[in-house]
């Protein structure tokens, strides 16, 4: 089943371009990453699936139920983590918390365990004035208030942003460990090294627009290469210039590094004539990937 | 309920702050009223030296002030001014807070409609204000029965008390539509002030020089006091105007509501 | 000088806005004593041995009402109301502002002290009361100069609107120094509002009890009080008040601003 289904989900903020027939179908108990510059238009689409904007055209379902008919009743399985966190002053963490859980159906007591064993896990003082709690502790209070109610699909828009390495690890494994429970994940960031490491499937946009969606190993591999070569002596540009399926070619002093598309074959018999000093031979990351299809659209 | 309540809370003390403020005015003030009924003797003393057509003529004008609930309309209108800021600061202050505390995130991705935060927000929004009444109203009846040496008439001093609440209920709604229709309010007060110190010269200005047309556009003008003491009635018409306006206004920021985007924190 | 052209700017708005609205008072105003026949001066005369209290609760005013400047003198009550609105807010907005839209970082991590920000967001501030007040004055002349048809006016009016200008400098500062002292940025207007409607407030007790004259030195509308004024020009122990207070609250505002935590 898809958790979540958008149709040509269009929306325009009076005359400027928010997204544009936009198509996702994300499916039940996958993570998703959805990734893009600022302004591509990530924002814009969580907020019009959360029904927080409402689209100019297309439709969205979620849960198979639709966006704007459903919208609370859809909600009642979701939970938000929004990038920024401003929550209501003079509140304790836990009344703020409490009065998050309030809003659910679900058993208040069970919320309440479910809120007191997260702050233990994520080290944080329930007890404290919401006020007075550092960036980083204002994450952690956003992401307890956007697990207490144990959703069945959790969405994230750039969630990571002032938590420290460790305890971004944490969060990170917190949410393997709900997606195991079969729980879907919409992640959306502009750092492609915690997409890669959380995601299933990745949706690029760009300018409003879906540029491609695909597995994420499938992207990675998509038969590119990247390639860095050591010479021992001068290098034979030329040569290297010729070979069939080269991109993102660099030269530097005895260096040469490029990537490398389709079939390797013919590049391995041509660096076997070279004097070598070393040889690497890497999976490309999401980041280059990525560039390769911005800077691709450009040209 | 959760969304009232939270609400209720957050406004509990300055609410507090104002239904004090507002019974200590009418209290110190009612209790010049002694002293006043001996002015009164002494303008009656002057009078009486005049001729009798124009002493007549006076004493008519003049009737109405010198009862209690003349004396009491008084303040009653400085009163109102302060209710009528507090009610449409709570309208204002109440919508538009979420924006700029930029919590609205938190509240429109719950499983709740948006109708439901409206009309949460509405009724706790009107019950402080029917706190602020009853308690105002109360000291009110109390106060002006120890001072008043002739009795108190109920119709009528609840209708003057009543028009305290009709002005709030005004305000509050028209607080309301302004935290829709201006966008990024980052100062209730700053909206508020100018609006009904606005409507409030007008009304006495034109009250001054007996410029009826006035009333029809300014609420603190709906429900005439001098009418109120002398038939013990409102002149209905004004009321209606009142529902109305309170009705589209309330109506029409349900739907600016229920359709407007709210966009990223920005 | 950047600091004080941003808050020109700012405020740019706002204040044509505020200036509108005053021309619109004085007019509407003004326009309704056209049309008054005011009480016969026998009458008027008559009232005047009234106790103060009878006075008050009746509506007398004191004033020649025949008189265009007479009439202005009961408008001015209501002119001074919305300009000292105006300086209040705008004195505890222009300080706190900066904490309440979460902007003070960006600004006190440029290399200027804070005694700097603080003078050029007033210097902003004394700028727009002071074209707030020119405004008031020149469309007063133009509209009770249009009413008035053979009487002098105006010296009247300008003893009028120095007093004015006294009312919004006492209360700009009041609102900055609300503005200084106060931790909360969104509890300053609040507080410098009240503290204006509470001394709006005494104005009419005061009016009501000879025993309580003593009260007007609390209340900086009495200092300048347009009856006094028109008859008598300005009281010495008033004006000195007010430098007082003036004075004080600047003081007050540097003082806090200057050693106090910001709020971030």
């Amino acid at each position: 089943m898809n958790i979540i289904e958008t149709k040509k989900l269009t929306k325009y903020y009076g005359k400027s371009l928010g997204i544009s027939e936009i198509d996702l179908e994300i499916k039940e108990g996958e993570i998703f990453g959805f990734i893009g510059p600022n302004g591509a238009g990530k924002s814009t689409t969580i907020r019009t699936l959360l029904g927080l904007v409402y689209p100019t055209s297309g439709s969205a379902t979620i849960f198979g139920k639709d966006i704007i008919e459903f919208g609370p009743e859809i909600k009642e399985d979701i939970g938000y983590l929004p990038s920024e966190v401003f929550y209501y002053d003079g509140m304790r963490v836990i009344d703020l918390l409490k009065y998050s859980g309030s809003f659910y159906k679900k058993d208040q007591a069970v919320i309440l365990k479910k809120i007191k064993e997260l702050a233990e896990y994520l080290d944080l003082d329930l007890k404290k004035k919401i006020d007075d709690l550092s960036y980083g502790n204002k994450k952690k209070v956003g992401i307890i208030q956007g697990l207490l109610h144990e959703p069945k699909l959790i969405i994230l828009d750039e969630p990571t942003g002032g938590l420290d390495p460790l305890m971004q690890q944490r969060f990170f494994d917190l949410l393997r460990e709900e997606n195991k429970k079969g729980v879907t994940i919409l992640f959306s960031s502009h750092i492609l090294s915690e997409v890669q490491k959380l995601c299933d499937r990745v949706a690029i946009i760009k300018d409003g627009k879906i540029v491609k969606i695909d597995n994420i190993k499938d992207l990675a591999k998509d038969t590119h290469k990247r390639f860095k070569l050591e010479f021992k002596g001068e290098i034979d540009r030329k040569q290297v210039t010729e070979l069939i399926g080269v991109s993102d070619l660099a030269f530097d002093d005895n260096n040469a590094s490029f990537l490398l598309k389709g079939n390797i074959n013919e590049a391995i018999k041509l660096i076997a004539g070279f004097e070598l000093t070393n040889l690497l031979v890497e999976e490309p990351d999401l980041e280059e990937i990525f560039m390769h299809y911005y800077v691709a659209d450009k040209k | 309920m959760n969304i009232f309540l939270r609400e209720i809370k957050a406004y509990r003390s300055s609410t507090l702050i104002w239904i004090l403020s507002l019974c200590t005015l009418v209290t110190v003030f009612l209790f010049m009223y002694p002293a006043f009924t001996r002015d009164v003797d002494a303008t009656r003393a002057i009078m009486a030296n005049l001729p009798a057509a124009m002493r007549d003529a006076l004493d008519i004008s003049l009737a109405n002030f010198f009862t209690i609930y003349g004396f009491f309309a008084y303040i009653f209108t400085f009163a109102t001014l302060a209710g009528a800021v507090q009610a449409m600061n709570l309208g204002v202050g109440i919508m538009s807070k979420e924006d700029s505390g930029k919590t609205v995130d938190f509240l429109l991705t719950k499983p709740i409609s948006r109708f439901k935060v409206f009309t949460s927000k509405l009724f706790a929004s009107f019950g402080l204000i029917l706190i602020t009444n009853t308690v105002f109203s109360l000291t009110s009846y109390i106060v002006a029965g120890i001072v008043s040496t002739d009795g108190l008439d109920i119709q009528i001093f609840s209708l003057i008390l009543a028009s305290f609440f009709l002005i709030q209920l005004f305000f509050l709604a028209l607080g309301i539509l302004f935290s829709m229709l201006i966008k990024k309010i980052k100062s209730p007060v700053a909206v508020t002030l100018p609006t009904v110190f606005g409507f409030f010269i007008i009304g006495m200005l034109g009250s001054i020089v007996g410029n009826d047309n006035v009333r029809y556009i300014c609420p603190f003008k709906f429900y005439d006091l001098n009418y109120v003491i002398d038939k013990g009635l409102y002149e209905i018409n004004y009321l209606y105007i009142e529902l109305v306006v309170v009705f589209i206004a309330v109506i029409a920021s349900y739907l600016i509501y229920s359709r407007k985007d709210i966009r990223a924190a920005s | 000088m950047n600091i004080f052209l941003r808050e020109l700017k700012v405020y740019r708005k706002g204040l044509l806005f505020w200036c509108l609205g005053m021309v619109m008072l004085v007019a509407s105003g003004m326009a309704k004593y056209a049309s008054f026949k005011g009480n016969s001066q026998a009458v008027v005369e008559l009232m005047s041995q009234f106790p103060k209290s009878v006075q008050a609760i009746f509506g007398l005013t004191g004033f020649d009402l025949t008189k265009a400047s007479g009439y202005f003198g009961v408008l001015y009550v209501y002119i001074a109301l919305m300009v000292t609105v105006h300086a209040v807010l705008l004195g505890a907005g222009i300080v706190s502002k900066e904490e309440r839209d979460k902007t003070s970082e960006f600004l006190f991590a440029k290399p200027i002290s804070r005694f700097r920000v603080l003078s050029e967001k007033i210097l902003a501030g004394l700028f727009n009361i002071l074209v707030l007040n020119l405004v008031t004055s020149l469309s007063s002349v133009y509209f009770i100069g249009y009413f008035a048809s053979d009487e002098s006016f105006m010296s009247d009016v300008i003893i009028l609107m120095v007093g004015l200008l006294m009312l919004q400098l006492i209360f700009f500062f009041i609102g900055t120094a609300v503005a200084g002292f106060c931790k909360k940025p969104k509890l300053s207007g609040t507080i410098a509002t009240s503290v204006l409607l509470l001394t709006f407030v005494m104005t009419f007790f005061i009016n009501i009890s000879e025993n309580l004259n003593w009260l007007s030195y609390f209340t900086p509308f009495k200092y300048f009080d347009a009856k006094d004024l028109m008859d008598s020009g300005f009281n010495l122990i008033y004006l000195v008040i007010s430098a007082i207070l003036v004075i004080v609250s600047i003081f007050i505002t540097y003082k806090f601003y200057y050693s106090r935590d910001l709020d971030v």
